[in-house]
């Protein structure tokens, strides 16, 4: 027991301090705004915590700095959006892109039939040039032409910021479904396909090192039917699809746009790492540029589709009640009205962003744990976190578990985006000031330490809330009669405060591994 | 005496020929757009005067990229804090210009305290913080000083989130008036910074942070102080990197709290990764790259600049690993390799099946 | 008797430094074989060349008579290769038990050779759900072994066993590799010529990079002048 609190010294101290210091702050305000500090603290630490720790997963195991997360968590929160206010836009892109993926699905067979060709150097490296080049170009002749009911950022009526509007007061715009009227559906889906299959057997062509581990099976082919199946069912039921979403209650609705936004990150988190990440394996800076330019593409590509204004998501309906027996006094009279506030305390708390996001967070942290410590990949995971080769002497394809850890890092942060959505709004530079939170909250919890980055999100949280609690009160300085009142900037400065005394007490953060 | 200038000379001889041209350049542009080399000299071209600007920021730019290739190009360390360096001294001489009224000379020398002690500051945690960490602490500390510049409480002083405007510029120097030598300056500052980086790197001193950077430990195990000789890339790094911000502080109208922030330090990165990481001329080359392709992509495309931006970015990685310099040098080899190959061609056939020895530094 | 192992010509870099100029090593089949050599030398590179943990620019790699250089390596270990890496490589975050358990290449590994394993290592029983790294070094060495054995590997490739362990250890673990060998090849690299000329059947000097000496133990154990040239012990 002893050597544990010598050992562990410095980080036992440094833990006491900090909860001494809170419990000072907590003294300085009434138990009500205490309470709504702390549960406000909660939130911004859980939604922190999505995107931190996919950063970190994806740091420890890959030794990747991604520093799109930030931008991830945004884009993730827009496609939420999208798919909770435009239902009918999802749909039309559905076959879209189920077709663009296509091609990939079938990369098991790709690297069979690869790893049986055999060409001279030369032709090896100009074919999948031209096979790009080739797929590129069928792109570019359909995607225009195809059909997608789409808002229009120049026409204020018909912008996101007025469908959210109009969604928020209960009634929709009428939308008018998108029609293949300039190109055949046959043709486009064909183009699309072989487009798509072109793309991706050029890319298994320049990992030509992969040898060709037996023959053609039909399991092969399966990812391909799957994608195929669910391209075909959005083309047909297209507008049945699209008014039972509509006609769906906000809030399952909601949660399929919160699924749709995790998955959609985690699809894209998969492309990212293999397609663009794994040839910078063995250039580390590179990789952090490489997330650099894909960060501010992805703000680029974001402006360019939801435009630049801010704008809402409306809560969900379980969470938006209002009217004669709101606040709730209760959780009995909340489940009741679903009032979007109740009576904590003595303080009116926002459900949704003072309950529920805290809630999913801690959700999450458990099953994220659960999939580390009891399940084979986590396990893959801790272990590769240490030392890669030896997982891989053991046989094990660690390449895998990479993208697969790099695509649940993705999808964490995505997930995050349209879960924070409702409470925060919608903006272009969401992404950025919260990478930071992460980044900071990651340094101070340990860089690759799952429960550091909880702890630390759980700090920036707190620290970042209860600054702007005393912001507003203003805090009286002992034995003078002034009261001081931090402004607004000083919230960030107070967190990467914090993270420079913690990072310089302890290099490896509050709960990292030493070396 | 004479021999070793001799050889100076003949080493530095592109950036030379490179310096005389781009002295130059002013006046050719005039030339061709039809005003008489004397009436550049009166800063009356409008064509060349405004090339003069573009290149002075291109000056301003390498000269942060060059200091911030020295201590992540050189002796290898990551600093996303890079911004704060130039930022102090940009809003050093702003402010002393502007509010404390003092004299150039007196700026100067201020910016130059300043600059040591910055680099102190980030010495400090040196010993305590190694690689991803010693990135976050400097990016902890730039960004409280970048907001710090922000914040409405010395708004007096800085200007706030509007940035710092009306600077009285000296008159001699001021680059609405005098703006060809205002060029010629940058341009030699530029020039000398490079000779003197030059020479940092292949003095004994400089060889030790290269060895740093390739391996500490080893570094260390040969009996080298580590911490004394980063401490001293960093401190020439930021004396480098405040002066760029001094002339950045001249020669703009408004000194905007954007050159302190995190983005300002990931130019200084992206700079020194597309010309080329640890080679100095790559820094100078980079900044040039970049911020003409800033310039044509804003020009032409507008809004979505920086999408197209990113996409070059990204295949640069991707492609040009080492960048325009690195590549340069590596392909330099290369072509010789081939010359040399063909020649032996003639005379006897190369020897087959020999592991081909890998390019070292 | 069939070499399981044939290892011709390989050339190693390591970075831009050339490592392995020319190694050969045979291994037959339910033998010790015994790569010897001062540090540095490139025996811990080769075992890793084996496995593909180091990139072969030339030279051929045979397993099972199966050319097996350029495959990716977790491809390579499936096909029955069990490596103990120097230093052990425990994964220290991972109780013992996992560390077993991840080595599994098909469900019920670990169940099956339960016993074989905790009566080679009683201790490890003593220890499973105990962290990685509260073991000693001996234990670790023991779980590191015991890690190989999970899968049935044909061939173990085991870096420096005795290293840093005490000689009773030391002892066990001759007694280990010696049972293990009556089931799988064994290609080891030792420092400690005594260990290894107690174990090996047969031996590979290598030395800069090329493999300079090979032939029985026997033959090398009375080779004074060789012993004295290329590993400089008595």
């Amino acid at each position: 027991m002893k050597p544990f609190f010598r050992r562990n010294s410095m980080l036992l101290i440094s833990l006491l301090v900090l909860i001494a210091l809170f419990a000072f702050a907590g003294r300085g305000m009434g138990s009500k705004d205490f309470v709504i500090t702390m549960l406000r603290g909660l939130s911004v630490g859980a939604v922190t915590f999505l995107v931190a720790s996919g950063f970190s997963l994806i740091f420890g195991l890959l030794d990747v700095l991604n520093l799109a997360q930030g931008t991830l968590y945004m884009i993730g929160a827009y496609i939420g959006w999208t798919m909770y206010i435009r239902p009918d836009t999802f749909m039309d892109l559905v076959p879209l892109l189920a077709l663009m993926v296509s091609g990939f699905a079938l990369n098991g067979v790709w690297n069979i039939v690869v790893g049986h060709i055999h060409l001279n150097p030369k032709v090896q490296r100009i074919i999948p040039w031209t096979l790009i080049a080739l797929s590129l170009a069928l792109f570019a002749i359909i995607l225009p032409k195809y059909p997608i009911a789409i808002w229009d950022l120049n026409n204020y009526a018909q912008s996101p910021v007025t469908y959210s509007f109009m969604a928020d007061q209960g009634t929709r715009l009428p939308v008018t479904p998108a029609v293949f009227s300039q190109i055949s559906p046959f043709l486009a889906f064909g183009g699309l396909l072989l487009a798509s299959m072109l793309f991706a057997f050029a890319v298994s062509l320049f990992g030509h090192a992969a040898q060709a581990q037996g023959r053609l099976k039909v399991k092969n082919f399966v990812p391909l039917a799957i994608v195929l199946i669910v391209a075909m069912v959005g083309y047909v039921f297209n507008n049945t699809l699209t008014n039972f979403f509509l006609g769906m209650d906000t809030t399952v609705l909601f949660l399929i746009s919160v699924l749709v936004a995790a998955l959609s990150g985690a699809a894209l988190g998969g492309l990212m790492e293999t397609v663009l990440i794994r040839p910078l394996y063995s250039r580390p800076i590179y990789q952090l540029m490489l997330t650099i330019g894909l960060s501010a593409i992805g703000v680029q590509i974001v402006q360019a589709i939801w435009g630049r204004n801010e704008f809402i998501m409306p809560k969900p309906s379980l969470f938006a009640g209002s009217g004669g027996a709101c606040p709730a006094s209760s959780l009995a009279s909340w489940l009741q009205n679903h009032c979007s506030t109740i009576w904590l305390l003595g303080g009116r708390v926002r459900v949704y962003d003072e309950i529920f996001i805290p809630l999913v967070g801690i959700i999450v942290l458990i099953a994220v744990w659960i999939l580390l410590k009891r399940t084979r990949l986590g396990m893959v995971i801790r272990a590769g976190v240490q030392d890669r080769e030896m997982v891989e002497a053991l046989g094990i394809n660690v390449r895998r578990v990479f993208t697969m850890v790099f695509a649940l890092g993705v999808g964490l942060a995505t997930f995050g985006g349209s879960l924070a959505a409702p409470s925060t709004g919608l903006s272009n530079a969401m992404g950025e000031s919260l990478l930071l939170s992460a980044l900071i909250a990651l340094a101070i919890g340990g860089l690759t330490s799952y429960p550091g980055a909880a702890l630390g999100s759980l700090l920036v949280g707190f620290i970042q809330q209860f600054i702007i609690k005393y912001g507003q009160i203003g805090i009286p300085i002992p034995f003078t009669d002034i009261v001081f009142k931090p402004s607004p900037p000083i919230v960030p400065a107070s967190t990467v405060l914090l993270m420079v005394i913690v990072l310089l007490i302890l290099p490896h953060g509050l709960l990292g591994k030493k070396e | 005496m004479l021999k070793t200038r001799i050889s100076f000379f003949r080493e530095q001889r592109n950036p030379i020929i490179l310096l005389l041209i781009t002295l130059a350049l002013p006046f050719i542009i005039g030339i061709f757009e039809g005003s008489s080399p004397l009436m550049v000299w009166a800063n009356q071209g409008s064509i060349s005067k405004f090339i003069e600007g573009l290149g002075i920021e291109i000056f301003i730019l390498a000269l942060y990229a060059l200091s911030f290739d020295l201590i992540f190009g050189v002796t290898g360390l990551l600093s996303f804090g890079h911004a704060m360096f130039f930022a102090v001294g940009a809003y050093l001489t702003g402010i002393a210009l502007k509010t404390l009224g003092l004299p150039l000379y007196a700026v100067i020398g201020l910016v130059f305290v300043a600059a040591i002690v910055q680099a102190v500051l980030f010495g400090l945690v040196l010993p305590r913080v190694k690689g991803i960490t010693f990135a976050l602490v400097t990016l902890g500390m730039a960004s409280v000083f970048h907001i710090v510049v922000m914040s409405s409480d010395v708004a007096n002083y800085t200007g706030g989130d509007v940035g710092l405007q009306g600077v009285v510029v000296p008159a001699f120097i001021n680059p609405a008036i005098e703006r060809l030598r205002f060029y010629f300056i940058a341009l030699i500052i530029l020039f000398l910074a490079y000779w003197l980086y030059k020479v940092f790197v292949s003095s004994p001193t400089g060889r030790v942070c290269v060895a740093i950077r390739e391996n500490e430990d080893r570094a260390k195990m040969l009996g080298y102080n580590t911490f004394k000789f980063k401490l001293a890339a960093l401190m020439l790094a930021s004396i480098t990197a405040a002066f760029a911000g001094t002339l950045h502080a001249l020669y703009q109208p408004v000194i905007s709290p954007t050159i302190a922030d995190l983005g300002f330090t990931v130019t200084a990165l992206l700079i020194v990764l597309i010309g080329g990481v640890g080679t100095l001329s790559g820094a100078v080359i980079g900044a040039l790259v970049y911020r003409l392709l800033d310039f044509v992509l804003r020009r032409y495309i507008g809004a979505s600049a920086s999408l197209v931006t990113g996409a070059i970015y990204v295949a640069f990685v991707l492609f040009i690993p080492y960048g325009i310099m690195g590549t340069w040098q590596l392909k330099k080899w290369a072509w010789k390799e081939g010359i040399q190959r063909l020649l032996r061609l003639f005379q006897v056939k190369p020897e087959e099946g020999e592991p081909k020895p890998q390019q070292s530094k | 008797m069939t070499n399981i192992l044939e290892v011709q010509g390989i050339h190693t870099f390591i970075g831009r430094y050339h490592i392995l100029q020319g190694v050969d090593v045979s291994v037959p089949e339910g033998s010790i074989t015994a790569l010897l050599g001062r540090n540095g030398a490139g025996k811990t590179t080769t075992l890793k060349s084996v496995l593909g943990l180091r990139s072969v620019r030339e030279g051929s790699i045979l397993f099972d008579g199966k050319p097996v250089h350029g495959m990716r390596s977790f491809d390579i270990a499936a096909l029955g290769i069990g490596f103990v890496p120097e230093h052990r490589a425990i994964f220290r975050d991972l109780s013992v038990e996992e560390n077993l358990k991840i080595a599994e290449r098909h469900k019920g590994d670990l169940a099956n050779k339960r016993d074989f394993i905790f009566d080679l290592f009683p201790d490890l029983k003593k220890f499973l759900a105990m962290p990685g790294l509260s073991l000693s070094g001996g234990q670790q060495q023991m779980l590191a072994i015991a890690r190989a054995l999970i899968a049935d590997n044909r061939l173990l490739l085991i870096d420096e066993p005795s290293e840093g362990l005490a000689p009773v250890i030391i002892e066990h673990m001759i007694s280990v590799i010696r049972q293990l060998s009556k089931k799988s090849t064994v290609l080891l690299v030792e420092q400690n010529f005594l260990v290894a000329s107690k174990l090996a059947e047969y031996y590979v000097i290598i030395e800069e990079g090329r493999s300079v000496k090979a032939g029985k133990m026997s033959d090398l154990v009375n080779d004074r002048a060789a012993i004295h040239q290329y590993l400089g012990a008595a």
